[in-house]
């Protein structure tokens, strides 16, 4: 979400790019026979982000990781501390505001919680933009230069892990 | 001399010279992380790596020595990928997740060596292990999840502070840095000098008052003298929006190196004595609330001149101020008293002694710092002057021996070869005694022992505090001069509060008795009047007070004019050892509140008095008891 942070300049970088899927548009995932550049966002929580993942690896030629979440693990791979089951024990029964019914929840539709990864542990990375968030000067930056078929350069100014 | 190549460049280097010396002398950047300036390398970290030409493998600059002919690279591919590679196992070892650190940012020099290194992200993740953060010290927290192992506070606690509280249990990745014997830092022999805090190149050793409050790109800085001791020891003020952040010592200051102890550092953020803000005149009974014109008329109807007027002054002032308050009362209303709130007990018979001999006689402290034995004499550096206890405790693991000679229980004693019974007013038994024996020896086991010590360390030092100053008479002091002269011993005395030395030479160093005075002018700046000097202003039936703080001193006055207090004003400090430094002024004031030196030339105003601002000429016209110098 943090690529919103780029507010009106989001029309130029449209205006550059064949928009195939996002997680706000009908299509949610990339093109079967592949795409050029594909962003994660957040760390590898759960089973169904690993798909996401491999997926995303397998469809797009550039991979980028946005964000300290997909770049490190973030805030969510603190829980990694202290175990899943721990959090959610904390989360959902022990935690102030529940009542006493607290209870994990345990549909199997529900994926599957994993130890937290960032993304590049999971599938190899072509970009890294840390941040948290990254600047949207940044994002922006990077959006446009790989639009234009070139690799942005993180460094000096730009780079940023807070 | 020694030549070698750095990255192409040919230099010169002192024997001895390390390579990563060497190439700061070339102006070509190693980065480092262990490594410190003030302290012996260490070769920890492996940041700093080089290749050199002929070696088997990649070798750490900080601890390798110069050596003729030797050819250096810095700037190889095979150096580039170690460094990133040192930097990746640092960050995976442990939590160091930039985005929650009180120091991310600009004050994390593990994040900048990062980010020199062009690193986006680190290959490797952690092993997730977590260890527990001990919170237990007042102004100290220490996160063993953000340790890199590097072992500078540990070095800095022992080889700077000389105090040895840190260390490490454990080995490999569960290394852990521990106080004591792994008990809470809080509860251990920690003396919160903070120097841990300022060297730690991480957030593992935060201090809490400044935690989160400003980082290094958003706060101001403010170099200059600390005021709460004559050791006058070189810091750096940070502020923020006129607000005191953090205190820190100043690396590059020839006389404490960085070095502070918990009064200078600490201690000035937690002061919370309520601020006079307005002057107060007492009318039917009670202080109220009154404009400087009517503070000033009330003042000069009461306070008189001549006989019966005593004025004091603290010692923590600036020498400036000290000046302008001798010339307002000893010389434009000839008061009967106008003296020091130390009333000179650090100072006055060494400066007679001065006088009488017509020379210094005094050294610097720097003497402490080669020095092979140290004779203390009445002087307990643990709770005051405590940087001058670092330069003597930290000696002793070179082999230098500490003997302390006190009446009382004295803290340095734990750290003392041998400790000496010294009765108060027995200090010329005690130096006779010490003379002879060095001369003839003695049968006194300890004695004896400390005689035979001094006689052949090298370069002694005979350090000595307010309370020998005070008992000592003219032939104690001609005593100790003899023994100096016998054991070519540096002669080195600690005096009182920050300004102790500037006093004496402007001679405000009478005793006050309280003798029927019927008026007294007290400028006590931001000093914490003493139950002494309350209890003896109580027979006095006119008391003006200048102060920063309301205190019982002030509540009892009939004037109360408010002041700035030390981070408010700028102004000179003679140190202990002659040291002329100045402090800068931090914050402003709040409005309405002036500085002693405003105040002042006001009071003199109102009262018609011409002030005589030249203070350099009156420092210097007396013989000081160790030579004068601008720092």
């Amino acid at each position: 979400m943090s690529i919103l942070d780029i507010d009106e300049r989001i029309l130029q970088v449209v205006e550059l790019v064949d928009l195939r899927a996002t997680p706000i548009t009908d299509l949610k995932e990339p093109d079967v026979d592949g795409v050029t550049v594909g962003i994660l966002e957040g760390g590898i929580n759960n089973t169904y982000n690993e798909e996401v993942a491999l997926r995303m690896r397998e469809r797009c030629k550039i991979l980028v990781a946005l964000g300290d979440c997909a770049v490190f693990g973030g805030v969510p791979a603190m829980r990694n501390f202290c175990g899943a089951d721990a959090a959610l024990k904390r989360a959902y029964v022990d935690a102030e505001s529940n009542d006493s019914e607290g209870f994990i929840p345990s549909n199997p539709e529900l994926a599957k919680m994993t130890r937290v990864r960032a993304v590049s542990e999971v599938v190899p990375v072509d970009l890294h933009i840390p941040g948290c968030p990254p600047d949207a000067d940044i994002i922006f930056y990077a959006l446009v230069e790989l639009a234009q078929g070139r690799i942005p350069e993180i460094k000096d100014e730009k780079l940023s892990w807070q | 001399m020694i030549k070698l190549t750095i990255d192409g460049k040919t230099i010169d280097v002192q024997e001895g010279t390390t390579v990563l010396e060497a190439a700061e002398e070339a102006g070509i950047y190693v980065p480092t992380l262990c490594h410190h300036p003030q302290l012996t390398p260490y070769g920890g970290c492996r940041l700093c790596m080089v290749d050199i030409e002929g070696a088997r493998t990649l070798q750490p600059s900080c601890t390798l020595p110069a050596t003729d002919g030797m050819v250096v690279n810095t700037q190889t591919e095979k150096v580039l990928n170690a460094r990133k590679f040192v930097l990746t196992l640092i960050f995976s070892e442990r939590n160091h997740f930039c985005m929650y650190c009180q120091v991310s940012g600009g004050d994390c020099e593990l994040q900048n060596r990062a980010y020199d290194e062009d690193m986006t992200h680190w290959d490797l993740q952690p092993n997730w292990q977590p260890f527990e953060v001990d919170a237990s010290h007042p102004y100290i927290v220490l996160d063993n999840n953000r340790c890199i192992l590097c072992r500078r506070c540990v070095r800095a606690c022992g080889e700077l502070v000389g105090n040895f509280t840190l260390g490490f249990e454990e080995r490999g990745a569960n290394s852990l840095l521990v106080a004591d014997y792994d008990i809470p830092l809080g509860e251990s022999t920690c003396i919160s000098c903070g120097t841990c805090v300022q060297i730690c190149p991480t957030g593992a050793l935060i201090d809490r008052q400044s935690a989160y409050q400003g980082k290094e790109t958003e706060v101001e800085h403010h170099v200059g003298v600390c005021t709460e001791c004559s050791v006058g020891c070189q810091r750096d003020v940070l502020t923020r929006d006129n607000r005191l952040i953090r205190i820190e010592g100043e690396w590059d200051a020839d006389l404490n190196n960085g070095l502070l102890c918990d009064q200078g550092r600490f201690l000035p953020l937690e002061d919370d004595r309520p601020r006079l803000l307005t002057p107060l005149v007492r009318k039917d009974g009670s202080l109220k609330a009154a404009t400087w014109d009517e503070a000033l008329k009330a003042m000069a109807k009461g306070l008189g001149g001549g006989k019966g007027l005593a004025a004091l002054v603290s010692t923590r002032l600036p020498v400036e101020d000290l000046a302008l308050f001798k010339s307002l009362f000893a010389d434009g209303l000839d008061a009967e008293l106008v003296t020091s709130l130390e009333e000179g007990k650090a100072t006055a018979s060494l400066a007679k002694m001065a006088e009488k001999l017509g020379k210094p006689f005094e050294a610097s402290l720097d003497a402490l710092k080669d020095t092979g034995a140290v004779l203390s004499l009445e002087l307990d550096l643990v709770d005051e002057h405590q940087v001058a206890g670092f330069f003597v405790k930290r000696q002793l693991q070179n082999g230098t021996r500490l003997f302390v000679a006190d009446s009382n229980e004295n803290r340095l004693s734990r750290n003392a070869k041998v400790t000496l019974g010294l009765k108060t007013g027995g200090e010329v038994q005690f130096l006779s005694d010490l003379l002879d024996a060095i001369e003839n020896g003695s049968e006194d086991k300890a004695l004896n022992e400390t005689a035979q010590v001094l006689k052949e360390a090298e370069n002694p030092c005979i350090i000595y505090g307010e309370v020998f100053a005070a008992n000592a008479n003219e032939k104690a002091l001609e005593t100790l001069l003899t023994l100096a002269d016998k054991l070519g011993a540096a002669l080195i005395g600690v005096k009182g509060d920050a300004n102790s030395m500037a006093a004496a030479q402007l001679g405000l160093e009478a005793p006050f008795k309280s003798n029927g005075f019927k008026s007294a002018f007290v400028l006590l700046g931001d000093e914490d009047p003493s139950q002494k000097l309350v209890k003896a202003l109580e027979d006095v039936p006119f008391v003006v007070a200048q102060a920063a703080y309301s205190s019982q001193l002030t509540g009892n006055a009939d004037v109360v004019l408010p002041v700035t207090m030390w981070a408010e004003q700028s102004g000179t400090y003679l140190n202990l050892d002659g040291r002329l430094q100045q402090a800068v002024k931090s914050l402003d004031a709040p409005d309405g509140v002036l500085t002693s030196q405003e105040t002042l030339l006001k009071v003199a105003e109102s009262l018609s008095i011409e002030l005589d601002p030249d203070w350099k000429t009156s420092l210097i016209a007396r013989v000081p008891t160790v030579e004068i110098r601008e720092a």
